[in-house]
């Protein structure tokens, strides 16, 4: 038997601990991802989904329990050690990339992720065509804006360039953190179209959350359903393409979860207004 | 008249460059405050001095000012690090506790280094305008060398990260830089351009004092801001950011030398440093919009390409810092 990607064991994050507003966002939370597999996490707000996306990446510590990857106890490892490892894209653009750099320097820093900074410098010939090669798959003719400030990008922009960012150093764990969610629905059916093309590119295990039924449903091999913290459902591939979004919103209600518009109202979610 | 004006300026203004520098490198680039440079100002001058009396080479002696500054910058990050001490806070009680760190080094609050050799001396006979002339030359090449450093430095894959943490420390983070270790690297190579800088200082003047840091940091911000405001430096422009520094520290020198010359009492030149500072910050509030409106009106003429629909680049954020 292989050993999972990436495990999380018996998981529990209590955010403000002993105070009055002490919440529990995540409650005996097990999960083995195996390598290569592609999992879309749905759940209605405050279901523990980007706290799981936190506890991965690093940014948060567990209160309780262990976090693998490859089989390695990295529970006590900060976000910048695990980024060999793990990469992210978050949900706001701004906050993947740096704005007042250019996008060649965004995609430089991006190359070293996971090595040791050196005074190399950081941008060399090899690099800048390797940069070019991968932009120009965005059909956007950013690979001709390489000295352009990432700031004068659209969001669509930034987002499709972070997500070229996430894979150019191949990352074995891959979190995509509603990354779709601050695009306009003509933008994100063409990053999501992107996510797809590169996760199958790269082989890499990948968590996808998102408010999106029908973007949790179409893509992946297995999708969870989170609720309080807990996943309440994990769908695998063969019931899941016959699953419609109305069947995952009924197991979320199953849970006593509030459901918001977003996820109650069908043509928010087709149009991809998340 | 003119041209000693030009001269006083240069001679005076040079050393104040790597100041300038290390002020620009935390409070531009890392967005941050760091009062320790003010300490490690006349920290530097007085090992510099020191080294001098005890007859070291004089650019050893420049080393070791240069050290003494970073070490302290090393102390300002841990008391930020381990104690949690604000770093606004831990720069200032640096600051205070620098200044019985210096008087101690030299055991007296001025040191003379008069008659001393300096590393003008190979080049400089008898004091007079050939001999400012001359030092301004050594002066300009060393400063050259320092920002030629730099610049190289902020294109390596550390200056990279250096660059972008300062906006954007999640991003830089999540690409697996520690972001605690560039705090470190940002003061010990900040706290060191500036006692470099104490060293030149009094090498040129020929002593030193416990109290010539003062007012240096505000100084030196003043310096930033006109630089920035001129040159409007970007993360990526790492050429235009050198420049900025030294267009930025010999404008803010030329402005306080030629109010000199023009007659005011040396007692009148903190409050040209405050008005300079004042007008530079409101010139940024009010000009850059204005100024990054044309420049947008510019680029786009020059290359035909899509204009993407996006914010103007807000360059509006050094006053909300300052």
């Amino acid at each position: 038997m292989h050993e999972p990607m990436l495990a999380l064991e018996n998981i529990r994050l209590v955010y403000n601990r002993g105070r009055a507003d002490e919440v529990t966002a995540l409650d005996h939370l097990d999960l083995a991802l195996d390598p290569g597999e592609f999992v879309t996490v749905v759940g209605s707000n405050g279901a523990g989904k980007s706290s799981t996306v936190q506890i991965i990446s690093g940014a948060q510590r567990p209160t309780k329990g262990r976090v693998r990857v490859k089989g390695r106890d990295v529970t006590a490892w900060p976000d910048y050690r695990r980024a060999s490892m793990v990469a992210r894209v978050f949900d706001d653009p701004r906050v993947g990339s740096a704005p007042d750099l250019s996008i060649e320097d965004n995609l430089a820093l991006a190359m070293s992720r996971g090595r040791r900074r050196t005074l190399r410098f950081s941008t060399n010939a090899t690099r800048r065509n390797r940069m070019r090669d991968e932009l120009s798959r965005l059909g956007l003719g950013l690979e001709d804006r390489l000295h352009d400030p990432m700031g004068l990008l659209s969001a669509g922009q930034r987002q499709s360039i972070t997500m070229i960012m996430a894979g150019l150093a191949t990352p074995d764990v891959l979190l995509l953190d509603e990354h779709l969610a601050a695009l306009d629905p003509a933008t994100a059916a063409r990053v999501l179209e992107l996510t797809a093309d590169l996760v199958a590119e790269m082989g890499c295990t990948t968590l996808m959350i998102t408010h999106n039924m029908e973007h949790a449903l179409r893509l992946g091999s297995r999708m969870l359903v989170m609720s309080r913290g807990r996943v309440i459902a994990d769908v695998p591939q063969a019931r899941k393409q016959h699953m419609e979004a109305a069947h995952v919103v009924d197991l979320m209600v199953g849970a006593g979860d509030e459901l918001t518009d977003r996820i109650l109202i069908p043509e928010l979610q087709t149009e991809g207004a998340m | 008249m003119i041209d000693n004006v030009l001269i006083d300026t240069l001679v005076t203004g040079l050393p104040l460059v790597p100041l300038v520098l290390g002020i620009y490198l935390v409070l531009n680039i890392r967005e941050d405050f760091d009062m320790t440079v003010e300490g490690s100002f006349a920290l530097g001058g007085a090992a510099t001095a020191v080294g001098l009396t005890g007859g070291l080479n004089p650019w050893m002696a420049l080393a070791i000012g240069a050290a003494a500054g970073s070490i302290a910058g090393l102390v300002t990050s841990q008391l930020n690090l381990i104690l949690r001490i604000p770093l606004l806070m831990a720069g200032l009680v640096m600051n205070m506790a620098l200044f019985t760190v210096t008087l101690r080094i030299m055991g007296m609050p001025t040191m003379s280094t008069a008659g001393m050799e300096t590393i003008f001396s190979p080049f400089v006979s008898s004091p007079g305008r050939e001999a400012d002339v001359a030092m301004s030359i050594v002066l300009a090449a060393i400063v050259s060398v320092v920002l030629i450093v730099f610049a190289l430095f902020l294109r390596t894959e550390i200056g990279l990260s250096l660059r972008a943490s300062g906006r954007n420390s999640r991003m830089v983070r999540s690409n697996g830089v520690n972001d605690n270790g560039l705090l470190i690297l940002s003061l010990m190579v900040s706290n060191g351009l500036s006692a470099f800088g104490g060293g030149l200082m009094i090498q040129m003047q020929g002593f030193a004092d416990v109290n010539m840091g003062t007012g240096m940091f505000i100084a030196g911000v003043g310096a930033v801001l006109l630089g920035v405001l001129l040159l409007r430096p970007t993360g990526s422009r790492v050429i235009r950011i050198v420049l900025a520094v030294v267009v930025g520290a010999l404008i803010y020198r030329l402005i306080l030398v030629s109010a000199l010359r023009f007659g005011l009492p040396a007692g009148d030149l903190k409050g040209i440093t405050a008005l300079t500072l004042v007008l530079a910050v409101a010139a940024q509030g009010y000009l850059a919009p204005a100024l990054a409106r044309y420049r947008v009106r510019l680029s786009r003429k020059r290359e035909p390409a899509p204009a993407p629909p996006t914010p103007i680049p807000t360059p509006s954020k050094e006053t909300v810092d300052a």
